[in-house]
């Protein structure tokens, strides 16, 4: 069975309100044993020889992001955990947070004794403000039995910001220009956040998924991680499945499983076209080739997984696609902001059957351009569904052309 | 250094970032008047355009009048999969007004919004804080009747 | 004392060396790629980039190849590193640099044959070196009434390349705050206050917004209409 509960382990089983459920269930055991058996930079090995890749889309090692900030100078650090989950089709973080809130306060308080932080921060989309309540309740309670309170040089802080309704807020660096209370603009790199993130301090900023790990692995140890998944992508994957399917839903899958095997067999999905996987910034994979891996090594992104039956035309979803990269790009680099619009004008006429001739050749140009220059990930994504429909269902783009 | 940051001195650890305070400030006023803005602007020395910058990037953020009740209908692809449109033309047709628009009497603003989390129970959307999925034009109506 | 001749052990302990356009060059830790061309000689162009200005990477018309990176980067802001290879005009990079420039082009209006800035426009000295002529695209144009009430700066946003210099000039040099950007994507916008035309009594006539302004959005009052001074410049159809 590809299906494995490693992230999703308290889903279900525990009461988000209560502590007590969760403390049952061996929480806070991971947290005892770092402050308590494992030096700082012990814990960042075990998360480096877990090789544990970051969930939040870009697959970043984490152990390597947190010797970065443990090492970089400063008194103070922060660690952040990224709740945006903004991505077109992402509802898995919002599952996790509904419903097991204590592992991922867990996990931070790891963190910032792993770097040396005192202070984390949640960033909490706008729209998931109903979880506010459930959140600041788990955190007292944490706070109330003492978990993150001074224990030796330790002590730990959380704080929840909400965000306001941008998407691109979940890029790390707008993110934290947002919790700095500006535009959420995404900044150039370097600097990177290990040095110089969160009011210029040495910040490190994690997916939710990414996080839940960190008590699990601490406590079985890198090895047992390290033996399930597949040769760069270790652990499982929590995917968001939307669209045409009977059983929509959040699912966890060890890494390596085939993608037909979530769409068709867990899903139950019927006469699929064509898959997005990894949502509006994702690839879009055709059906004859399903049977990609949902791995790093072949497609995955946040784990957004978009299924459309052969009733939907390609294009029109393409155009709402980039119509929602177009409202969110923060406008602040010439490529996102302008290649947005542009390619969006592009594909409203390719809806209305008025594609012109050197549409397609220009939309291949920009897609290039837009990818190799834009500022941030936001750009450098959005022409993602444009050049795999360009590549798969070309003809469906020509039949539009007029004359 | 990036985009020069400015104004952080006085948000630093402070209570609230410019941000929070913008989103409390919406709270209670129901959008962000000019003058609220400007007030904003001068009790934390921040330029005037700068928490005008901020206010109008964020589509939560509103600086023109809104309704009592703010209804979001997500018009992401998950969702129009599931006939969010359906949902839309409902609302349109029970409150006589369009995306973007606020009824006479200021009893409700529609909007459409970006994916918000639900897409497993989509059609979805929000009205203020409140969260509804599983939408069919039957629902709707009836949730529109209780406002 | 370090050797005089050699291989890459002359340079002295602090100096990076790099490789640009095939040459191996030497660099300060710290330094820009940008910086480092610049000092050898090679012209990389630049638009929202002063240096007397904080960097912010928002034009993105300065991206050169390093090898080995997935994308291109922007030399402006990224600093050199050990054994960088750099290459300023592959075909990449000039592929990159004309669709940047089209881009831009194709919002703004088609006015530059009756525009203030005439030939001292930096973008179309840019989009005439790079051999651009119409551009490419096709894309709405912005419109933004003309603000003509101060009596001073007169600002013609539709031609704002949003490059944001004159806020960063009136912020870093001025230290007066008159601009900022509101809203944002294609949607963004160089504003005053809360999206008044610009008529501020702090804003007299220093002139340095007007000064970096790359382009014809900001003018000066009295020097409106007036014959401009520059080399020629030709506009391909
Ligand atoms: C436009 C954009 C939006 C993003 N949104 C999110 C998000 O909502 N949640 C998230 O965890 N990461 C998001 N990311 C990725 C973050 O920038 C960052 O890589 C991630 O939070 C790092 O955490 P990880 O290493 O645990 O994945 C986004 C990136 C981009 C470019
Ligand atoms: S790529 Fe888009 S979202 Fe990112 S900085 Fe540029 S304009 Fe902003
Ligand atoms: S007005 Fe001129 S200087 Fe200011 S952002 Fe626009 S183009 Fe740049
Ligand atoms: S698409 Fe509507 S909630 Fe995600
Ligand atoms: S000059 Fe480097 S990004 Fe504008």
């Amino acid at each position: 069975m590809p299906e494995q509960r490693i992230v999703l382990r308290n889903c279900g089983v525990i009461d988000p309100k209560d502590i007590s459920t969760y403390l049952s269930q061996g929480g806070f055991k991971a947290l005892e044993k770092a402050l308590g058996e494992l030096a700082p930079e012990q814990v960042i090995e075990e998360i480096k020889k877990s090789g544990l890749l970051g969930r939040g889309g870009a697959g970043f090692p984490t152990g390597l992001k947190w010797q970065f900030a443990s090492e970089a100078s400063g008194e103070e650090k922060y660690v952040i955990c990224n709740a945006d989950e903004g991505e077109v089709g992402t509802f898995k973080d919002r599952y996790i947070l509904e419903r097991d809130p204590f592992s991922l306060i867990e996990a931070m308080a790891i963190a910032g004794y792993a770097i040396g932080a005192n202070k984390g921060y949640i960033y909490l989309r706008a729209e998931y403000h109903h979880l506010l309540g459930l959140l600041e309740g788990a955190i007292v309670q944490c706070e109330g039995k003492g978990f993150l309170a001074k224990q030796g040089n330790f002590k730990f802080d959380i704080e929840i910001r909400e965000g306001a309704g941008a998407y691109v807020c979940g890029e790390e660096t707008a993110l934290m220009d947002s919790i700095e209370g500006k535009r959420g603009e995404a900044r150039y790199k370097p600097p990177f956040p290990p040095s110089q993130g969160l009011w210029q301090k040495p910040t490190i900023i994690n997916n939710v998924e990414t996080l839940m790990n960190i008590p699990p692995i601490i406590l079985k140890g890198s090895d047992w991680f390290n033996r399930i998944g597949t040769e760069r992508s270790k652990g499982t994957k929590v995917f968001s499945v939307s669209g045409d399917v009977r059983a929509p839903g959040t699912y966890e899958l060890v890494m390596g499983s085939s993608l037909k095997e979530l769409v068709e067999d867990l899903a139950l999905a019927e006469k699929v076209k064509m898959v997005q996987v990894g949502g509006a910034s994702g690839r879009v994979i055709p059906y004859h080739l399903i049977d990609t891996p949902l791995a790093f090594e072949g497609v995955l992104g946040a784990g957004a997984i978009i299924v459309f039956n052969e009733s939907r035309d390609v294009i029109d979803i393409v155009r709402r696609t980039m119509e929602f990269f177009a409202e969110e790009s923060c406008g602040k680099c010439t490529p996102c902001r302008e290649g947005t619009q542009v390619m969006l004008e592009i594909l409203t006429r390719f809806c209305h059957g008025q594609g012109l001739k050197q549409d397609i050749e220009n939309l291949e140009s920009l897609a290039n351009v837009m990818m190799l220059t834009s500022l941030c990930g936001l750009g450098q994504a959005a022409p993602n569904s444009v050049v795999d429909t360009l590549a798969h269902y070309r003809s469906a783009y020509e039949s539009r052309v007029q004359g | 250094m990036n985009d020069a940051p400015r104004g952080i001195e006085v948000m630093h650890k402070g209570e609230g970032s410019l941000l929070t305070l913008l989103k409390e400030a919406q709270r209670r006023h129901g959008y962000l008047p000019e003058e609220v803005v400007s007030e904003l602007a001068e009790s934390l020395d921040i330029p005037v355009g700068e928490v005008y910058g901020v206010a109008s990037f964020y589509s939560l953020l509103s600086t023109k009048p809104l309704g009592k009740n703010v209804i979001r209908i997500c018009k992401c692809v998950p969702c129009y999969l599931k006939n969010s449109q359906a949902i839309l033309e409902t609302v349109e047709g029970e409150l006589g007004i369009k995306p973007g628009e606020t009824t006479k009497d200021g009893k409700c603003s529609l909007q459409l919004t970006n994916c918000i989390g639900a897409c497993d129970r989509a059609p979805a959307m929000t009205i203020n804080h409140k969260l509804y999925v599983d939408l069919t034009p039957r629902k709707v109506i009836k949730i529109l009747k209780r406002l | 004392m370090l050797p005089l001749f050699g291989g890459d052990e002359n340079l002295s302990v602090d100096m990076i060396p790099v490789t640009l356009n095939g040459t191996k060059v030497s660099a300060q830790p710290g330094m820009t790629i940008l910086e480092l061309a610049r000092e050898n000689g090679v012209d990389i162009p630049t638009l929202c980039y002063r240096p007397e200005l904080t960097p912010i990477g928002a034009c993105r018309i300065c991206v050169v190849e390093v090898e080995g990176s997935r994308t291109l980067v922007a030399s402006c802001h990224t600093p050199v590193a050990a054994n960088m290879v750099i290459h300023t005009h592959s075909p990449k990079v000039l592929e990159a640099r004309k669709v940047i420039v089209e881009l831009l082009l194709a919002s703004h209006p088609d006015v530059c044959l009756v525009c203030d800035k005439a030939n001292t426009c930096e973008l179309r000295k840019i989009a005439a070196d790079l051999g651009v002529g119409l551009p490419r695209f096709r894309v709405k144009k912005r419109y933004h009434p003309l603000e003509d009430v101060s009596p001073y700066v007169v600002r013609d946003l539709d031609k704002c390349i949003l490059c944001r210099r004159c806020l960063r000039a009136c912020h870093e040099i001025k230290k007066a705050d008159v601009f900022a950007i509101a809203y944002r994507g294609f949607d963004s916008k160089v504003v005053v206050d809360q999206d008044q035309p610009l008529n501020k009594s702090v804003c007299r006539d220093c002139d340095v917004c007007i000064s970096l302004c790359p382009v014809g959005a900001l003018t000066k009052r009295e020097e409106r209409f007036k014959e401009k001074k520059g080399p020629p410049l030709f506009i391909k159809a």
